[in-house]
């Protein structure tokens, strides 16, 4: 977990389910605690929906400006619009242009609605919070931890600036998204995390997951695997039940053994197919903020020397 | 499959078969659309797949559509990916599924770049004009990018394979939660977006009226996405211009017949509280949008004990060893925490269905690794409807 804390933008993705929102909260939490100055971003979606994030950071809301959640940390809603916003002041040559633009509604129900502006809208914003200053010139947000949305979404914004690069080769829009591309396949401020469960399936996802961010040039930097559930049994008492359960019926506590079986079949699976660290977070039966502090003082444990 | 830990459980005595009829039966039996939401994670398209199944099951003619791009569906049903027409699940997996396909079973995963050439050829008036958009650079982007896409691509699909009427029945899955409200939002999205008032603007000719606005909207986008761009984009907009009332047409029909009573929303849940709470907020918003909610499906659930013996009826040998003894008394404690997981699974049931109206909620049981092959997914459908046996 230590090696992470030198990244600007670390990007939580994995099929959805997995605890993606959870390992975010937790590790800002941990990196938080060790003094980086953290924000937790999440997509801004539907506004009436509840925020998993918020819930995970135990705050009533997230906002499109970052709020204060504790000690070095912050969070914050990526929202398209603010990143068209700063990107048309950024490039026309005067402010009231620009807010001109962004106050005419067919400017903002086309951003709004055509495919690939609202990713690109939360690209630029992202680029923002990174190149954001502090007065005495240190950055204002030391690591961004976003939050992505499940595995084929996460896929499909990595593809954006290349694709976008094609079709939108000069001028200043290109240059934005040269520069959010060298920023996301920057192995020294970037690092993508992946998070799975010991399953079967899943795991197969992760490994194709992990390959897709590879193949986009997304510096892999992890791979979590969450609720791993303990293994009560030595390997005399593993054997000594499996004698019992051979022959019976269907019998309680049966399914656990596989399950467990299942999650050490998984971590060796991972173990010879990702060259990066994979760190196993055993399965924690709490919710909301209790089990994100949980978390990060399970990293803070794994990641002592 | 070698990675499969092997299991001493037949199929056969999965608990919880159902011996009556539930919720589900008269879905799959009379429904032409029933779509599948719910948070990521949930078994969505496993369970979407499933009621196919129990819907082929009654001799109905189903088709499976996943938008879905983690391309779960293909690997258990043995279609190819990325096809450009929805293709037969093989005979040979049917038998798999161990229980009697008296229908048709078809599945589809959606590619956007395929929806979007047959929407254009079905639209454009003309050869040129279809080789003008395709060959357009626009196009090509928009047509191959996932992100946003999916959505319009479930409206389209969704509007041709329900007009076609070539099947009984077309069973949805939606991407994870998030995505799954842009997809019930997608049409009227769509239709915004094709507004001419918004696209107008963008266009070569235009009315007096609209110059000031088309002006502004020139110089921002020339400026900040260069000349060759905003060419492109009234190309693009242009060749579509022709389409946009056709793909409105399509955007409001598909509207209505996902309000009708031909339709049927299934919320999928597991026993997680982040996904219970997503299925919730779920539910107030189909509501709202005024589209039928049928019930819920609470997935992965451990609520069946029905059929499992306790460890305390493994009797030890008066000479076993001290290993024996701890294994049998760890064993006891993980059959305790099932037990636990079954009482709280069955409470959520419970207030699931109080949720409901019509008290329509339904658990189908953690299968663990054997959801993943096809008899795993004949379990499933065993569970949501009642099946005779041959």
């Amino acid at each position: 977990m230590k090696r992470l804390l030198p990244l600007r933008a670390v990007l939580v993705t994995g099929k959805g389910g997995v605890g993606k929102t959870t390992v975010t909260a937790s590790l800002a939490r941990f990196a938080a605690s060790r003094g980086t100055r953290v924000l937790c971003a999440e997509m801004a979606g539907d506004p009436t929906a509840s925020s998993a994030l918020a819930d995970a950071l135990g705050v009533d809301h997230l906002d499109v400006e970052p709020v204060t959640v504790s000690e070095n940390m912050k969070a914050v809603l990526l929202a398209p619009h603010l990143g068209h916003t700063k990107f048309l002041r950024d490039v026309l040559p005067m402010k009231l242009l620009a807010d001109a633009a962004m106050r005419s509604a067919a400017i903002r129900r086309f951003l709004a609605a055509a495919p690939t502006f609202p990713e690109m809208g939360v690209l630029y914003r992202l680029l923002d919070l990174v190149r954001m200053k502090r007065r005495d010139g240190t950055d204002e947000h030391q690591m961004i931890i976003v939050d992505l949305p499940a595995t084929g979404h996460a896929l499909a914004l990595a593809q954006i600036p290349a694709s976008l690069l094609r079709v939108i080769p000069s001028g200043p829009i290109a240059a934005a998204v040269r520069e959010g591309l060298e920023l996301l396949t920057d192995k020294a401020r970037t690092g993508a995390i992946v998070v799975t469960l010991p399953e079967t399936l899943p795991v197969s996802e992760a490994l194709e997951l992990a390959r897709g961010i590879t193949q986009h040039d997304i510096p892999l930097a992890q791979v979590i695997v969450n609720r791993v559930p303990f293994d009560p049994f030595s390997d005399e008492e593993r054997e000594a039940v499996r004698a019992m359960l051979a022959g019976r019926g269907p019998t309680l506590g049966e399914r656990t053994i596989e399950r467990i079986d299942r999650s050490r079949l998984s971590l060796a699976r991972l173990q010879r197919e990702v060259k990066v660290p994979i760190v196993a977070l055993q399965d924690v039966w709490l919710d909301g903020p209790r089990l994100a502090e949980e978390m990060a003082s399970l990293m803070a444990v794994e990641s002592m020397p | 499959m070698s990675n499969r830990p092997p299991s001493n459980r037949p199929p056969d005595v999965v608990p919880g078969l159902r011996d009556t009829t539930t919720f589900v039966d008269p879905l799959v039996r009379t429904k032409k659309v029933i779509v599948c939401c719910g948070a990521g994670g949930v078994g969505k398209t496993t369970t979407a797949a499933a009621i196919g199944v129990a819907s082929a099951v009654h001799g109905r003619k189903v088709l499976v559509l996943t938008i879905d791009p983690a391309r779960r569906l293909a690997e258990a049903m043995g279609i190819p990916e990325a096809a450009r027409t929805p293709s037969p699940v093989p005979r040979a997996k049917l038998d798999e599924l161990g229980i009697p396909i008296h229908g048709e079973l078809y599945a589809w995963m959606l590619s956007p770049e395929v929806v979007f050439e047959s929407m254009v050829r079905r639209l454009a008036t003309d050869e040129a004009r279809v080789q003008e958009i395709l060959g357009n650079r626009l196009y090509q982007h928009l047509s191959k990018i996932v992100a946003g896409m999916q959505e319009y691509t479930a409206a389209e699909a969704l509007y041709t394979l329900a007009t076609e009427g070539k099947y009984d029945l077309v069973v949805l899955d939606t991407p994870p939660s998030r995505n799954a409200l842009e997809f019930l939002e997608a049409p009227r999205k769509l239709s915004m977006f094709l507004d001419e008032r918004v696209i107008g603007v963008f266009l070569p000719k235009k009315g007096a009226f609209m110059r000031a606005a088309s002006d502004l909207i020139e110089r921002v986008f020339s400026r900040a996405f260069g000349e060759g761009f905003y060419k492109d984009l009234q190309g693009f907009l242009g060749a579509f211009s022709g389409m946009f009332g056709g793909m409105r047409a399509h955007a409001e029909a598909v509207r209505k017949l996902l309000s009708s009573d031909d339709a049927a929303f299934l919320l999928v849940t597991s026993p997680e509280p982040a996904a219970l709470a997503e299925a919730s907020f779920f539910q107030a918003k189909i509501k709202d949008l005024g589209l039928p909610f049928a019930g819920y499906v609470l997935n992965r659930s451990w609520a069946y004990t029905r059929g499992f013996a306790g460890p305390e009826s493994i009797q030890l040998p008066a000479d076993a060893s001290e290993t024996e003894r701890v294994a049998l008394k760890k064993l006891g404690q993980l059959a305790d925490a099932e037990r636990w997981r079954a009482q709280r699974d069955r409470d959520l049931l419970a207030r699931l269905r109080m949720e409901t109206e019509s008290g329509s909620a339904i658990a189908t049981p953690h299968l663990g690794g054997a959801v993943e092959d096809l008899v795993g997914l004949g379990t499933l459908a065993r569970n949501l409807v009642r099946i005779e046996s041959a």
